[in-house]
């Protein structure tokens, strides 16, 4: 295992309603207008990926009411609260504001009655309305909560983009990882980071990103701190990739066995994440460069159905079979007879 | 494997220089030597690593060293921060 347990770390433990607003309008280009309590919107927290639809609190019963989240009333709890006396709308829209709820979204166009958007306003609770569809906004806002309180974790070693695929180069300090990825730059693969290198879960995939300190700067023993975007372009950078397979690098001794066919897949996990990993021996005269080339294209047939040591067990099944009928049992050449010198 | 608090005390923080004493004498240790701080743990044998932290005046961090000789590598890197970074030939 290259990397000791890690502790995983919430991105952010919380944000407010006003920052959860602003991203919604500028990142994710949504309609969204604050219809009451707008300057509670800068003191109210979210702490919570969860979104919550609050029908069942509204028809009175809270004991199990999941406050804490936002909540979205969409057609059904609009609908449900239009059925309703004008008395009747209020006592059941209190049933929530009693709460410390941090906001109230309506979806789909709906608005409420001005008497309840006052009691909100009392209540410092910001109700903020859009015309997107209830389904559509909810996974577009749990999906931009799901990122701001994802967790997080830092590891050494180094990260390139390579052919696509994103490898993280990891083994002991002094091995040489950030020559390697030096070396992938310069046959123009992309750099993600050097060194230290931030993780984020997000529904079960690992992202990886430099910090921002360290973003595209490296360090090679002897030379100092050198910056590969200035040295070798927009080409050889790239913001953020997703993890897919670890290179575990160590020195090779005649003790250590290592697997000669690439039949056992070996993973590791991390934040209970499952990584294909490739235990790699360095030796003298070795040319990593091309090997974590080699592991990139791989990883990719592998993906795309073919699996080059399960078709080579595949064709040594196939000719043990045969040996045994036939009793052909001399090696045979590839090709039984050549036609002079063609293909 | 052993661990220690340590706060930072010299003005300008863990710049450049700190950073690189710093990495310089933990490489000297066969033992590793890891830094928390927010939470996440930082090799620092790394100088990119100390230098991610930006660790200002007055951060607080925990080291960790765990190897053979962490005993040792621990007690000098503690005696490092605690004469703010300063080469001991200076004096």
């Amino acid at each position: 295992m290259p990397f000791d347990a890690h502790t995983p770390v919430r991105k952010k433990e919380k944000i407010t309603v006003q920052y959860l607003i602003d991203h919604l309008q500028d990142s994710i280009k949504l309609e969204v207008t604050v219809c009451a309590g707008g300057s509670a919107c800068f003191k109210r927290d979210i702490t919570e990926a969860d979104l919550h639809r609050p029908g069942l609190a509204l028809t009175g019963y809270t004991d199990l009411f999941t406050w804490q989240r936002l909540q979205i009333l969409g057609n059904s709890e609009c609908q449900y609260l239009s059925s309703l006396s004008s008395e009747d709308q209020k006592t059941a829209f209190k049933r929530l504001t009693t709460f410390e709820i941090p906001a109230i979204f309506l979806t789909h166009g709906n608005d409420l009655h001005n008497e309840l958007l006052k009691i909100a306003e009392q209540a410092n609770i910001p109700v903020i309305s859009t015309p997107v569809e209830t389904i559509k906004f909810m996974y577009l806002v749990r999906d931009f909560l799901e990122d701001q309180f994802a967790l997080q974790t830092i590891v050494h070693g180094a990260m390139v983009d390579v052919y696509g695929i994103g490898l993280l180069i990891a083994g002991k300090a002094g091995i040489g990882k950030s020559e390697i990825a030096l070396d992938l730059v310069e046959r123009g693969h992309r750099l993600v980071a050097d060194d230290v290198i931030t993780l984020t879960k997000k529904s079960n995939v690992l992202m990886a990103a430099a910090t921002e300190m360290n973003r595209h700067f490296m360090e090679v023993r002897g030379l100092g701190i050198i910056d590969i975007m200035s040295m070798f372009g927009i080409r050889a950078i790239r913001y953020q990739k997703r993890l897919e397979v670890l290179v575990d690098l160590f020195l090779w001794d005649e003790h250590t066995e290592v697997d000669r066919t690439g039949l056992e897949k070996l993973t590791t996990g991390i934040m209970d994440v499952q990584i294909p990993t490739v235990k790699l021996p360095i030796t003298p005269g070795k040319n990593i460069t091309v090997i974590a080339e080699v592991i990139a294209m791989n990883h990719l047939l592998n993906h795309y159905g073919y699996d080059s040591a399960k078709a080579f067990q595949e064709r040594l099944k196939t000719r043990i079979a045969q040996k045994s009928r036939k009793g052909d049992t001399s090696p045979r050449r590839i090709i039984d007879y050549f036609e002079g010198d063609f293909e | 494997m052993i661990r220690k608090k340590v706060i930072v005390k010299n003005p300008e923080g863990i710049h450049a220089r700190p950073a690189s004493a710093l990495v310089k004498l933990a490489s000297s240790f066969n033992s590793d030597f890891y830094i928390y701080s927010h939470g996440y743990k930082i090799n620092g044998k790394s100088i990119l690593g100390v230098l991610t932290l930006a660790a200002e005046c007055g951060a607080e961090l925990e080291l960790e060293c765990s190897g053979e000789d962490e005993k040792i590598a621990l007690q000098r890197i503690v005696e490092l921060f605690e004469r703010n970074f300063t080469d001991t030939t200076d004096k």
